[in-house]
Formats: C-alpha cells, sequence, structure tokens
C-alpha cells in the first residue's frame, strides 16, 4: 500500500512533465490534439497524488513505522484525528499536501474550463503542470515521505502535545488552498502573457479562481491567528512573525488582484497591471513557501550549511518569479492596453486600491526580509517586530479604511465625488456620533481609540449605504426596494459583505488594542480579582488526569455586580511522554469579548500568579474574518461569475442574465 | 504480487489519459467566449445605467468601446487550426511513452517494492507465536507504553534489554520495576549492573548505590558483591578488591556461577598489577591497544592501569612524567573531573611555580581541561 | 491639461505616493528595529538610555528568583558575563534553568534589565536561533 502510494507519486511527476509540454506545444502549433492531452492528464495526475497522499495518511493512522516519515513524526499514542492530521503537521507531508492542491486546482480547471477558448485552456495548465512537476521532483529528491526503513522500530518519535490542535490541523490545508489557489491566476496570467493575448474571457476566469482562493486564504490567516491567541497563551492575535507574514502579503497582492480583477472585467481596463499583479500574488505565495519551509528563519546559517532543501525552493523561486517577471517584461508591451477613466471614478478608486494594498504588502516584505539581508550581510543580528509595522502598515491602511466606502459607490468611468459623498452623508454622521459616544460614555478610552471606533462604524455603515443606495431606498418605495434588494446582484452583496467584515476586523482590532485591560497578581484561594466590572474568584488548584497529561487545573469563579456567571478553568498541563510542560488558558466569551486567565507559577505559600485580560471585542478580529469570507463566496456564487458558465442559453437569447439580476 | 498489479493497473491508466485524448478528434473549438463575455458586459452597462449608477455620455462612450472590442474578438475567431504536422507526431509517441518509461524509470531509483507495509496492529499481533526476539520485545515495549504503571512487565523487559545489550533502556526499566514493585536485591543489583554497563563498565557512583542497596536487603548478594570489588578495583583499591573476590569465591556454591566469575577476576586482576608494576603506567600505546580489544575488556583494562598509576602518584608524587601521562589516560578516558583532580593534585605536589607544574598545566589546557583556580 | 498632461499628473501623484511611503519605511526601520545583543555584547554597545534591545543567552543556574509575587527575576548569560533581568509576568512554559531565553526590554537606571517580554519558544529542543548562533560561535554551546 505504501510502496503503491510512493509509485503513484512518481507517476505523477511523468504526467506533470507530460502536461507542462505536450499541451503547450499543441497551443503554439495550432493542434487541437496535442491540446486536448491537458485536460484529461490534469485529472490523472491529480488522482495519482490522491492516491499517494491516501496512501501515506493510511499509513499515519496505521502507525506504519517502516515508512521513516511516519516514525519520525508520529507515535502510537496520538489520538487517531491526531494521527491522520500528522500526515501534513511535517515538512514533507505538508509539501505532499501543497502539490495535492496544486493538482487538485489543476483537475478543477481541466473540469470547469470546458468553454475555455482551447488553446488559453492548454497553456494554462501547461503553467499549471510545470508548476507540479517542478514541486515534484522537488518533493521525490530532497523531502520524499516515502523513504522506508527495512528493520522498523516499534514505536514513533514525535508526541508534541503543542501540535496535537484542531485548530493547527485545520489550518495549513486552508492555507496551501489560499496560496496555491493563487497557482490559477498566475497560471492564467503566464498564459495570457505566452498567448500574447488578453481576451475578456481571461479576466472572467481569473477573479473566480482568485476569489476562492482569497477566501481560503483569508479563513487560513484568521484560522492561525485564533489558534495562537487561545494556544499560546500570551493572548495576542497577530504577532507580526515571519510565519505569520509570509501569509499575509499574498492575501494583501491578492486583494489587490482581486480588486483589479474587477476593472478588467468589467471594463477591459487595467489588463497589464492585472497580469502582473497576479504573478506577484503567486510569487509572493512562493516566497511565503520558500521563507517557512527551506529553514531559513530559523536560521540563515543553518541554511548555508545544509543547502539541498532551502537551495531548491530558492531554485524553485527564482525560476518562476524571474521566468515569470522576464517574460512579462518580453510580451507585456505587445498587449493592448483597455479602456480609458477618469481619475475620479470606480475603477480611479480602485486603483487607488490596489496602489494602497501592494504599497502595504510591500511595506510587510520589507520588514520581513530587512534582518534576513542585514545578517547574511553584516552578521548583525536585529529583529524587525510589532513597532515597525504598526508605523509603517497602520498609516498605509488608516487612509485606505478610510476610502473604502466611496469605491464601491462611485460611477465607472466618471464619478461624481459630491454626490457620492452626499449618499454617505449619513453613514459619516453615524460614524461620527459612534466615535463621540464611545470617547464620552466609555471609560478610559483615548480618543485615537474613538477615531478607530469612528473609523469601524463608517467602514460598516458605509457598506450598509451601499446596499442602500443600490436597492434604492429612499428613491422609491419601500416595497419597490425591497424587491430590488433581493433582486441585487449577489456580487454587490458579496462587496458589501466583504467590506462590512472589514469594519468589523477593524472593530475588533481597535478595541483590543486600545481598551484591553490586564491584570497581573498573585491569587490565593478565595481571592477574588476585578476587572472591567467582572469579578472573578480563585478557588483553587486541583490536581486532574488526562489520557495522557496531569494537570493542576485552576477553577474561577465569575460574577458580575454579585450574579453569578459560571466558572471557567485554566491549567498547567505536563505531558510525561515528552517531559514537556503547557498552559491552557481559559478563555470565556461574554457577548463579543473575551475574558481570558492564563496561570503561571505556582507561588511557595500556595497561592497563583494569574495574569488576567479583558479583550474586548475580541471576537470580531475572527467573526470580520468570516464576513469576509461569506461575502467572498457570495461573490463567488454570482452566477454571472460562475467559474466557466457562460452558459449554451446565452448563444440563443441575448441577454438570459437579466432574470437573475 | 498485489503491489505489482496496481502498480500496472496505476501505470495503464495514466498512460490512457495522455493516449486517449491524441486519438480522439477534438471537438470543435467553441471560441465564442469573448463575444460572450462583451454581451454580458453591454448587459450590465445597461442594468447599471437603469440604476443611474453611470453617467449616460459614459454609457454611449462604455458601449461604444465594448462594440470595437467585440468587432476584434469575432474576427479572431475565425482562425484555421494548423494541419498537424511530423513533429507532432514525434511528440505525441514520446509523451505516450514518456509515462510509463519515466514511471518506472524513476520508482526504479527511488522505491522499496519489495517492502510490505508494517501497520503496528498487525506486527503486535504476531506477539503471540513466531516472533523474533526484536518483536517481542517491540510487544512490550507497545504494551508498556500503554500501561507504564505495569511494573510486572518492566520487571521482565529490564533483564531482556540487558541481554541485547540495552543497558540505559535496561537501567529505566529496573528502575521503573524497582518504584512500582519495590526494591529487591535482585532488581537493584540489575539496576547497578545495567548502570555500569551503560556507562561502559566503569561501576559509578550511582551503581555503587544500587549495589549497596541490594547488600543491605540481601547481605552477600553474589553480584552485589562482585561488582563493588570491581568498582574498589577501578578506584585503585586492588587489594580491597582481590579480599573480596576471595571471600565470594569461598562462600559460593562450588557450581554457581559467581565463584567462576570471583576467580577469573582474581586472576586477571594480579595479571593486571603484575603487568602495572613493570610499567608505571599505561602509555598511549596502551591505550590504542586495548581500544582493539572488546569494550568492556578495554575499559576495564585502561581503568585498572590508570587506577594503579593514579595510586603509585599519591604514594611517590614526585614524577613529573606520571602526573603527565595521568591527566592524558583521564582525558582519554573522558573523566574530566579526574583529570581536573589530577591537575591540581599534580601543581601541588610539584611546586607551584616549578616548570614541571607548568607541563602539567600546559598539557591540561591543550586538553581542554581546566582548573578553577 | 490635456489628457496626457493629466496621465502624467496621475503617474506623478503615485510615483510621489510610493517615494513617501519607501521613505516612511526606511525611517521605521532606523527607528524600530530592536538589536540583539548577549551579555557580553554590551561592554563594547553603546546603549542609549531606554533603548529598546532584545537581549538573549541562556538563564542561568540558581538565579531564578520566582514564587513571590508576580515579578520574577533571573539572570542571562553567555557563561562567560551574565546580566541580571526583571520581568512581571508569566514565564513561557519552557522557560528553565541552563535553557535558552530571549527577553525584550530596555535597562532600567539600576542597570538591571527590564523585560516585556520573555521568548522561549514551544519545543523542548528549542533554542532560540540567535542565542544558539552567538553561543557556537562562542564556542561554548554545541547542539546534539
Amino acid at each position: 500500500m505504501v510502496e503503491i502510494g510512493h509509485f503513484a507519486l512518481v507517476l505523477a511527476l511523468a504526467l506533470s512533465l507530460v502536461q507542462s509540454v505536450v499541451p503547450l506545444a499543441g497551443a503554439r502549433g495550432g493542434n487541437g490534439r496535442l491540446m486536448a492531452v491537458g485536460g484529461p492528464v490534469a485529472v490523472t495526475a491529480f488522482a495519482m497524488v490522491a492516491v499517494s497522499f491516501a496512501a501515506l495518511t493510511i499509513s499515519y493512522g496505521r502507525s506504519d513505522f517502516s515508512v521513516e516519515n511516519v516514525w519520525e513524526n508520529s507515535h502510537s499514542l496520538k489520538p487517531m484525528l491526531f494521527k491522520l492530521t500528522g500526515t501534513w503537521g511535517n515538512h514533507e507531508g505538508s509539501m505532499l499536501l501543497w502539490v495535492l492542491i496544486l493538482t487538485l486546482f489543476g483537475a478543477l480547471v481541466a473540469a470547469f474550463g470546458r468553454n475555455l477558448p482551447a488553446s488559453l485552456k492548454a497553456t494554462v495548465l501547461a503553467v499549471q503542470g510545470f508548476i507540479g512537476a517542478v514541486f515534484l521532483l522537488f518533493i521525490l529528491t530532497t523531502s520524499n515521505p516515502f523513504v522506508r526503513l527495512v528493520n522498523p522500530p516499534m514505536e514513533g518519535r514525535d508526541l508534541n502535545p503543542v501540535l496535537q490542535d484542531i485548530g493547527l490541523a485545520i489550518h495549513p490545508p486552508l492555507l496551501y488552498l489560499g496560496y496555491v489557489g493563487f497557482s490559477v491566476s498566475f497560471a492564467f496570467a503566464v498564459a495570457a502573457l505566452i498567448e500574447g493575448r488578453l481576451d475578456a474571457a481571461w479576466a472572467r476566469w481569473v477573479r473566480p479562481w482568485t476569489l476562492a482562493a482569497w477566501v481560503f486564504l483569508t479563513g487560513g490567516i484568521a484560522m492561525g491567528s485564533y489558534w495562537a491567541y487561545y494556544e499560546l497563551g500570551w493572548g495576542g492575535f497577530w504577532f507580526w512573525d515571519p510565519v505569520e507574514n509570509a501569509s499575509f502579503m499574498p492575501w494583501l497582492a491578492g486583494t489587490a488582484l482581486l480588486h483589479s480583477a474587477i476593472v478588467m472585467e468589467k471594463r477591459g481596463a487595467l489588463k497589464i497591471w492585472t497580469v502582473l499583479l497576479a504573478i506577484l500574488t503567486f510569487s509572493l505565495s512562493l516566497l511565503g513557501t520558500f521563507l517557512v519551509r527551506s529553514g531559513v528563519l530559523t536560521s540563515v546559517h543553518a541554511f548555508a550549511t545544509d543547502p539541498t532543501r532551502g537551495v531548491f525552493i530558492l531554485c524553485i523561486l527564482v525560476l518562476f518569479v524571474g521566468g515569470s517577471l522576464a517574460l512579462f517584461a518580453w510580451r507585456a508591451p505587445g498587449l493592448t492596453a483597455g479602456g480609458l477613466f477618469q481619475p475620479i471614478s470606480r475603477e480611479g478608486a480602485l486603483v487607488l486600491n490596489n496602489l494602497f494594498l501592494t504599497t502595504a504588502a510591500a511595506t510587510v516584505l520589507v520588514g520581513t526580509l530587512y534582518p534576513l539581508v542585514v545578517e547574511a550581510v553584516s552578521g548583525e543580528k536585529i529583529s524587525v517586530g510589532a513597532p515597525f509595522f504598526n508605523l509603517t502598515f497602520g498609516l498605509l491602511m488608516l487612509p485606505l479604511l478610510a476610502l473604502v466606502p466611496f469605491g464601491p459607490l462611485l460611477a465607472w468611468k466618471r464619478g461624481d465625488l459630491a454626490a457620492v459623498s452626499q449618499r454617505l452623508m449619513a453613514a459619516f454622521g453615524l460614524a461620527l456620533l459612534a466615535a463621540l459616544v464611545s470617547l464620552i460614555f466609555v471609560d478610559g478610552v483615548s480618543a485615537f481609540a474613538a477615531a478607530g471606533v469612528g473609523l469601524s462604524a463608517w467602514l460598516i455603515l458605509g457598506a450598509l449605504t451601499d446596499l442602500a443606495f443600490k436597492s434604492g431606498l429612499g428613491a422609491v418605495t419601500a416595497p419597490v426596494a425591497l424587491r430590488r434588494f433581493v433582486g441585487l446582484p449577489r456580487s454587490v452583496f458579496g462587496t458589501a459583505l466583504a467590506h462590512l467584515g472589514l469594519g468589523l476586523t477593524t472593530l475588533g482590532i481597535v478595541c483590543v488594542v486600545s481598551m484591553q485591560g490586564e491584570r497581573i497578581l498573585v491569587m490565593k484561594p478565595g481571592d477574588t480579582a476585578e476587572i472591567a466590572g467582572y469579578a472573578i474568584r480563585f478557588e483553587g488548584l486541583e490536581p486532574m488526569k488526562g489520557p495522557n497529561f496531569t494537570e493542576e487545573r485552576a477553577t474561577f469563579v465569575l460574577s458580575r455586580d454579585g450574579s453569578p456567571l459560571g466558572s471557567m478553568h485554566a491549567s498547567k498541563r505536563f505531558y510525561p511522554a515528552r517531559g514537556m510542560p503547557t498552559t491552557e488558558a481559559g478563555i470565556r466569551t461574554l457577548g463579543f469579548s473575551q475574558l481570558y486567565v492564563s496561570p503561571g507559577d505556582i507561588q511557595d505559600g500556595g497561592g497563583l500568579v494569574v495574569r488576567i485580560w479583558w479583550k474586548p471585542m475580541v471576537t470580531l478580529i475572527w467573526l470580520g474574518a468570516l464576513v469576509m469570507m461569506a461575502g467572498g463566496t457570495m461573490s463567488l456564487l454570482d452566477r454571472r461569475l460562475r467559474v466557466g458558465a457562460p452558459s449554451r442559453a446565452r448563444k440563443a437569447v441575448g441577454r438570459p442574465e437579466v432574470a437573475a439580476s | 504480487m498485489l503491489f505489482w498489479l496496481a502498480a500496472a493497473a496505476l501505470t495503464l491508466v495514466a498512460s490512457l489519459a495522455v493516449l486517449l485524448p491524441l486519438s480522439r478528434q477534438p471537438r470543435a473549438d467553441a471560441d465564442r467566449q469573448d463575444v460572450a463575455v462583451y454581451r454580458d458586459q453591454l448587459a450590465e452597462l445597461d442594468r447599471e445605467a437603469a440604476r443611474g449608477l453611470i453617467g449616460p455620455t459614459e454609457v454611449e462612450e462604455a458601449r461604444a468601446e465594448i462594440g470595437r472590442r467585440m468587432i476584434r474578438a469575432d474576427a479572431a475567431t475565425s482562425r484555421a487550426a494548423a494541419p498537424p504536422r511530423n513533429w507532432a507526431r514525434v511528440l505525441a509517441t514520446a509523451a505516450v511513452l514518456a509515462v510509463p518509461l519515466v514511471g518506472w524509470g524513476v520508482y526504479a531509483v527511488l522505491g522499496s517494492p519489495d517492502l510490505p507495509s508494517q501497520p503496528l496492529s498487525a506486527r503486535l499481533a504476531k506477539c503471540q507465536a513466531g516472533a523474533t526476539v526484536e518483536e517481542l520485545v517491540g510487544c512490550a515495549e507497545a504494551h508498556l507504553a500503554a500501561n507504564p504503571e505495569d511494573g510486572k512487565g518492566w520487571d521482565v523487559l529490564a533483564p531482556i534489554y540487558m541481554r541485547m545489550g540495552r543497558s540505559a533502556e535496561a537501567a529505566q526499566a529496573f528502575a521503573n520495576a524497582i518504584r512500582l514493585e519495590g526494591s529487591t536485591a535482585l532488581r537493584e543489583s540489575g539496576l547497578g549492573e545495567a548502570l555500569a554497563d551503560a556507562a561502559d563498565g566503569s561501576v559509578t557512583p550511582q551503581a555503587q548505590d544500587a549495589f549497596a542497596r541490594a547488600l543491605a536487603i540481601e547481605p552477600g548478594f553474589p553480584k552485589a558483591v562482585y561488582y563493588l570489588a570491581i568498582a574498589s578495583f577501578q578506584q585503585g583499591r586492588a587489594d580491597e578488591a582481590m579480599a573480596a573476590w576471595r571471600k565470594l569465591a569461598a562462600d559460593a556454591a562450588p557450581d554457581s556461577p559467581w565463584r567462576t566469575a570471583a576467580n577469573e577476576a582474581i586472576a586477571e586482576a594480579e595479571r593486571r598489577t603484575a603487568a602495572a608494576a613493570d610499567q608505571p603506567g599505561p602509555t598511549t600505546q596502551d591505550v590504542e591497544a586495548a581500544k582493539q580489544m572488546a569494550p568492556a575488556d578495554q575499559q576495564a583494562m585502561i581503568e585498572t592501569m590508570v587506577a594503579s598509576l593514579d595510586e603509585k602518584l599519591r604514594q611517590n608524587p614526585n614524577d613529573p612524567e606520571g602526573w603527565l601521562r595521568l591527566v592524558r589516560s583521564y582525558v582519554v578516558l573522558e573523566r574530566k573531573d579526574a583529570a581536573r583532580e589530577a591537575v591540581v593534585r599534580a601543581v601541588a605536589a610539584l611546586g607551584k611555580d616549578s616548570d614541571a607544574a607548568r607541563q602539567v598545566n600546559e598539557l591540561a589546557a591543550s586538553l581542554g581541561v581546566t582548573t578553577t583556580e | 491639461m490635456t489628457r496626457k498632461q493629466k496621465r502624467l499628473s496621475v503617474i506623478g501623484a503615485g510615483l510621489a505616493f510610493i517615494a513617501l511611503a519607501a521613505a516612511l519605511v526606511f525611517y521605521a526601520l532606523g527607528q524600530q528595529a530592536s538589536y540583539f545583543y548577549m551579555p557580553g555584547d554590551l561592554q563594547t554597545a553603546t546603549l542609549e538610555p531606554g533603548q529598546r534591545i532584545r537581549l538573549g543567552g541562556l538563564v542561568e543556574k540558581g538565579t531564578i528568583v520566582r514564587g513571590q509575587g508576580t515579578e520574577v527575576s533571573f539572570a542571562v548569560t553567555d557563561t562567560q558575563e551574565s546580566v541580571k533581568v526583571r520581568y512581571a509576568g508569566i514565564l513561557p512554559d519552557l522557560f528553565r534553568e541552563e535553557q535558552g531565553v530571549i527577553t525584550e526590554g530596555s535597562f532600567g537606571s539600576d542597570g538591571v534589565f527590564v523585560a516585556d517580554s520573555v521568548l522561549a519558544k514551544h519545543d523542548e529542543k528549542y533554542m532560540p536561533k540567535e542565542v544558539a548562533e552567538s553561543l557556537k560561535e562562542k564556542g561554548v554551546w554545541q547542539p546534539n
């Protein structure tokens, strides 16, 4: 079974090689048969990688320690769920997952792209096949998960309790779906450059793929952030850690791509820029993979001394980024430029959005790479942390956020800023009110925090204004407006939801950053601590025994104004198998806010050091991300944008879509 | 066999994925996509104009723009497909052949087709019958990993580890058995033996403690007596060791293995003491020669020689050569503490400012032995 | 304005924006990047009072004073020099004697390093990379 997986992986490499050459040759030479090879081969390559991945997963499930990878990264005592998710909890397995998702997208393009122009489809599949072939080669030569042990030991080596977490198990697949999803946009961009033409169909196919990848990446980042928040016990939701930045940069670029693809699809403008952005987005995904997978973050020196993997990925990075940018420089001037527009217009607003987002991505890139460069050049070790990113990234985001509500309301080609401002008056007034109310009525709120609350309210209300205006609220009677509201295209809802979600996330961040309460104190059993109007009484510690750990569990009883609100637990755990202590924070959600209790040292006199945070509106950070994802999904479900679904009916009737909208 | 069938089937599927599309006439291409998209754009334009999202002049401009693109797209659609050429046929053949060739070729290099998968449950199921010692130990380990509080299990496993030469694990197993099942002379002396074995034959203080505990429970327990004698010998108290061994040989039953062992130890010790008397101490060559011997013998031999040298220097400390040799020997034995102690003693004996003392210090520094003073 | 002038002015504005962003980035890098020191490096380093740095090394044996109130103090050493560190808060799970640690903060007026964060990552094999490399350079620590 294991060896079948290994064999299937090798076959997938063979198929990817065919996929990267034959359809492209067909497309260049106008040979239909050769072009037709792309689809079935892409689907079969996916099937082969799937067989391979299944074989590895089964090996993990059955604790087959004759597979070195299983032996090194699993243990027979792990719960079954974590045995299975352990498949991608290590370098080799996660690279296999990466390729699985890549070939999945290849297969999806083949399956849904039935109506794509044949030569475009063939070229796209060839580019995808090439990426697949290179990564399969990487796996087989430097990171083969199917290396076998002739005399297998009876027990595996890894039982890291921190990694036994469901959040961490789901996080990588989501993140990879996002990362790798951008490979489709990249393949389309490269294909367009090879073909030398950018037709309108191009944007129509690029946008849904970008959207899907963006939705997954948003989910992956949000989930990673939540995992760090509740598992690491520091109560922070974002650390500007290089690994986080590695996923955040493609997200910023992908968000920009999403918006420029709208302009391109709807108006045929910004073509060349969109192509460049598609290349950059996937390049940043590859850079992220490189940063995380090459070990360069752990140590520049370790990377230099044990270079096989790192250098291979670096070569991949140089090959794809350099190659595609060179191709871009060579072919882009030949592409026809698109439609014209005034600076003040929907197009103009989207250009502004792109300018801010790509600049922001660039600042994150500089901040992430700067320490590596400095260390490689001068050997000095520096760290670029939150203060840098807050200053640069934060300053760039503020104007962007303030401008977001204007965008969807501006007309295409030539917008009327005065009219739009008028429409947004109500939203602006209410946002101002929200800022004032929070300044006056909420204790200990700084002017900065109030402004942040106002900004968030502005974003949320702006998104609602967009919906209200587009359904004609105020201009027509209420029933008509309601009917129009229901009939609005789903992409309009998508936009509004995504912007609303952005507002919610901003609100969460502003509240937590500026209004969170924190106390560190020693509590003895019976002691009560007050925070944000809540009283937390420490009941005491009791030793408990879990399936593979022992713990000292602290119980806290919560109340507000004398009315009890139940109890919460936090614990210090010890996993004897690895001799490893962990801290489990106690988290209690109250409305959108959370109380977060992290236990520390047990004192000589029987007390316990406790760190208590009051995190106002903190869940909005992730709920906002969920709303953004919902917006993206909504937009994806818009029939008019559905992947490859320009219906056959359209040929018969002129305007079949009106009914749908 | 199953593997080869499955591999053949996979190869067939993969090859067909290339072959089938090549052998079929491609569908007439529907390159009408662009026109469809432009028509959509026009429709959307109408809707937005109806909702007042775009001004009337702009609508006209946009309509003209889209119209122009539409005409261009229509023209582009009517490109004729080129007839197949020779290179295409060659490429197609190469592609069809590439799949099995690359697949089997690369797999032949990387794969291990004759290794079956070995799920843990199946391996554990073999515990009952016909398993090798390795596998039986594995079964026991798996059982103990699941039930780490099973003292009897540790008790059984510990001597087996010892016989397999896995002394560190044996020591852990003995310690677990003692913790769970209580201290007995047998377990304590087993622990001592395992510790000594893990330290390459040197009876460490920990091992001595274990043997001492064994003797406290059962005075005269032969294994403990025997090893404690070795400890004495290794520390240079050869007479004490001899006495203990002699007593052991006398007390033990005639057919007891301990009698033989003790007698052998006495003979060996006498031989070494004699050899050590000839030579002032182990030379580097001796140490190197000892390395050729079986590890336990080798260690014992070196330890004895070094111990006797150490003892001699205690009696006659004014021997610069001897000190140098002693320090070097301790470093070779990786007994840094002893080496450090020897340096201190040498400096004290030779006079703090003497050349000889400086030599000792230099040697020590070059070997990485640092004294705190 | 002609169409060309308009376009040029838009492009100019864009470039100005990017230049501004670049200036901001470099200003921030100069201000906010914090340097990493081992205790032995501090003699030669010139630190402004209150300047934020990251101090790394091993937690010196027998110096941890905990279990009395919320404040913890310990010494960070590179086996030759050591620096006293004060920290109010909860130490990471894997904070132990003779383990690698990175603290971030600044020196107080009494010469004690006041840390506001202490890192010792979640893996018993883990040695913060800066610490590991600096110790290796000094030849006092070898990874097994």
